[in-house]
């Protein structure tokens, strides 16, 4: 015990001294908290622009201007119709609403029974896919409403309440238990590039001539990731709880086994890597060449509905899309991708299995 | 130096190959308690391997091996306990300092010597909280045979302690080798060094191609070879071959890096009839020198190349 602790103690010295591994595992996920925090709580105004360009100039359109002042997400800039498109060209608005010459005359036709309906255009831009989708809900909510108390005879429009709500504190919410699982995932395979060099530098096979027993070896390399990858968990939802304000409301002890789970499980990842990898230039290649589809394709950075159909695919053979998982539901009550108990088998299996390949095929020398 | 009681090492007949290699075949020798024992060959030549089997690093395929009387492969844990390790060209955890890498590795002993007797024993004080990968080679290479000895081990294997040092770190450290011996711990060592090895050993086995050649005393060695002494100058094309091998006393011409090397019985009779030929040709035998033969000349003579090539 003394001596495996002591080799803890020893590992933990080289990894504090080596700048690289600390930007890595500390620096670089802070950074990405306060990165995507700033992104995407934008401080402050939040609304969307949105152009009004009105040809009909009634009670009627301002009738529905009105409606529309009440849409607490949009604020309107009024023009012409010239005007309102070169400002979205500029980016300035993010979509156009038209309100058509004769919107009254045919209003007041759907209340005297000559149905003349008519409709109002909304220019969006299609590369702006989530304010085009807040717009395009806005405009539905209130004409909804509009269409519904014309056909019921009432002269009122009210819009009370709206199901859109701002995504600010969710979004924040959302990715620090995924910038926490992308950090497990960089701790456990980046462990294969300091093996990778030991073994290179003859420093594995040296304490093979000494009665250093082998499993603690292995076993100090195993805890001492996972007293790393207690302090990054620390520190990453430290930084998102004092910087960002998100708190914390799921289960406390269940997050903390999604933590040490996912460690184990990537660490078994890198333990594997380092079993084929010869060198540390190869080591140190191979583990980005790993881990960049896994954080672009695990779904950790946006939600797993935005993804085209065939990288759901990819993405559900990734142990870390059901890490980012098994986190988020427990910390923050997040919608799933699947069930937590699915989460916790997947990434189970891939430890289990990984370890089992690296303990035939892991090389001393 | 006491040369008595059982073997410390005790090697029959190992072989041990990678493949179609066969980096050691067939190789047998004892080294005595208390004995410093030198394996010397070019590199490929077997003796890493050798030595990394009876450190307990590699299984051998078939012989019979034993350290400290106990046979390697069933007790290697309570041969490690007693031994010490050097191995050829590795480095250390880089981040770690002198002391802490001293500590460290006695961790892993049940028993081991304080830290800082070693330190002082190695001339390390100063650079004592420096970190491993800011050492100089020589300190480094204290360092890595302070390691070696802190258990405070009966037996001492360094594996070509001194490749890639200066003149003066390469004798600080035979230095410290005859102290071990003075210490009563026995030692083997290889090299490709002729001196080193006619330096430290009391005996010395030639290895090529995984086997051994020859075993014994340096002067052993030689005398085996080498009754002659040896005439040796520049080689010109002035003095024909065949003609200096018959010169006075001589039995044999060898070229040797630029030289030419006449083994010679009675070296008055060779250099005064050498010294008459160069007068007749008129050349000139420049950097004339007589020579003991040495190492050198054997590891020639039975391999046919330098060692060092």
């Amino acid at each position: 015990m003394k001596t495996l602790i002591g080799l803890t103690v020893a590992n933990f010295k080289s990894f504090t001294r080596d700048r690289a591994a600390l930007f890595w595992t500390f620096f670089f996920p802070v950074m990405f908290v306060l990165l995507f925090g700033v992104l995407f709580s934008g401080s402050g105004d939040s609304k969307v622009s949105v152009g009004w360009v009105d040809l009909d100039g009634t009670r009627a359109s301002a009738g529905v201007r009105d409606a529309f002042n009440k849409v607490p997400l949009l604020k309107f800039q009024t023009g012409s119709l010239e005007d309102q498109k070169a400002a979205m060209q500029r980016g300035d608005v993010s979509a156009v609403i038209v309100i058509p010459k004769g919107l009254q005359d045919a209003l007041v036709g759907v209340k005297t029974g000559q149905k003349r309906s008519t409709s109002i255009e909304l220019y969006t831009d299609p590369s702006k896919t989530q304010t085009t989708q807040v717009v395009q809900g806005a405009v539905a909510q209130v004409l909804n409403g509009m269409n519904l108390a014309l056909a019921g005879g009432s002269e009122a429009i009210a819009v009370n309440t709206l199901t859109l709500t701002s995504t600010n504190i969710s979004t924040v919410a959302y990715l620090v238990p995924s910038i926490l699982a992308m950090a497990l995932m960089q701790l456990g395979i980046f462990a294969a590039v300091p093996l990778v060099q030991q073994r290179e530098k003859g420093i594995l096979k040296r304490m093979g001539a000494t009665p250093l027993e082998r499993w603690k070896l292995v076993a100090s390399n195993i805890l001492l990731r996972l007293v790393i990858a207690a302090l990054d968990t620390v520190l990453i939802i430290g930084v998102g709880m004092a910087v960002f304000h998100i708190q914390i409301v799921g289960n406390v002890l269940q997050a903390a086994g999604f933590v040490f789970l996912g460690a184990g499980a990537f660490l078994s990842l890198g333990f594997m890597l380092a079993s084929f990898l010869k060198t540390e230039e190869q080591a140190t290649g191979v583990v980005q060449v790993v881990q960049m589809p896994l954080m672009f394709l695990s779904g950790i950075f946006f939600p797993f509905d935005f993804m085209p159909e065939f990288l759901r695919g990819v993405a559900r053979l990734l142990p870390l899309t059901y890490l980012g998982d098994g986190l988020r539901q427990s910390m923050v009550n997040a919608t799933q991708v699947a069930p937590i108990a699915l989460d916790a088998v997947v990434l189970a299996g891939w430890l289990v299995v990984c370890l089992a390949i690296s303990a035939r095929t892991f090389r001393w020398e | 130096m006491t040369q008595s009681g059982a073997p410390v090492i005790r090697v029959t007949d190992l072989k041990k190959h990678y493949g179609d290699v066969k980096a050691v075949d067939g190789v047998s020798f004892e080294v005595a308690r208390g004995e410093v024992f030198g394996m010397l060959g070019p590199n490929g030549a077997g003796k890493t391997t050798t030595i990394e089997v009876l450190e307990g690093l590699r299984p051998p395929d078939s012989g019979n091996v034993e350290v400290l009387g106990l046979d390697v492969c069933t007790h290697p844990q309570s041969i490690k306990q007693r031994i010490g390790v050097q191995l050829q060209s590795v480095s250390l955890y880089p981040r770690l300092t002198v002391t802490e890498l001293i500590d460290l590795f006695g961790s892993f002993f049940q028993h081991h010597l304080p830290t800082k007797q070693l330190i002082d024993a190695f001339d390390l004080g100063e650079r004592a909280k420096a970190y491993s990968m800011n050492l100089s080679g020589g300190q480094q290479q204290r360092l890595s045979i302070a390691l070696a000895l802190v258990n405070d081990p009966e037996l001492v294997f360094l594996d070509e302690p001194t490749t890639g040092l200066d003149p003066q770190a390469r004798r600080s450290l035979w230095d410290l080798v005859k102290g071990l011996q003075e210490q009563g711990k026995s030692v083997m060592l290889t090299t490709h060094y002729m001196e080193e090895a006619a330096e430290l050993c009391n005996r010395v086995a030639i290895m090529d191609h995984g086997r051994i050649l020859e075993m014994g005393t340096v002067p052993e060695l030689i005398g085996r070879r080498f009754k002659e002494r040896a005439v040796f100058f520049d080689t010109t094309p002035k003095l024909p071959a065949q003609r200096l091998g018959k010169l006075g006393g001589v039995t044999r011409a060898a070229q040797e890096d630029g030289q030419t090397v006449l083994y010679s019985n009675d070296v008055p009779d060779t250099i005064g009839g050498l010294l008459a030929m160069a007068d007749e040709l008129s050349a000139e035998p420049r950097n004339l020198g007589i020579r003991q033969a040495t190492l050198e000349d054997v590891f020639l003579d039975l391999t046919g190349r330098a060692l060092r090539d």
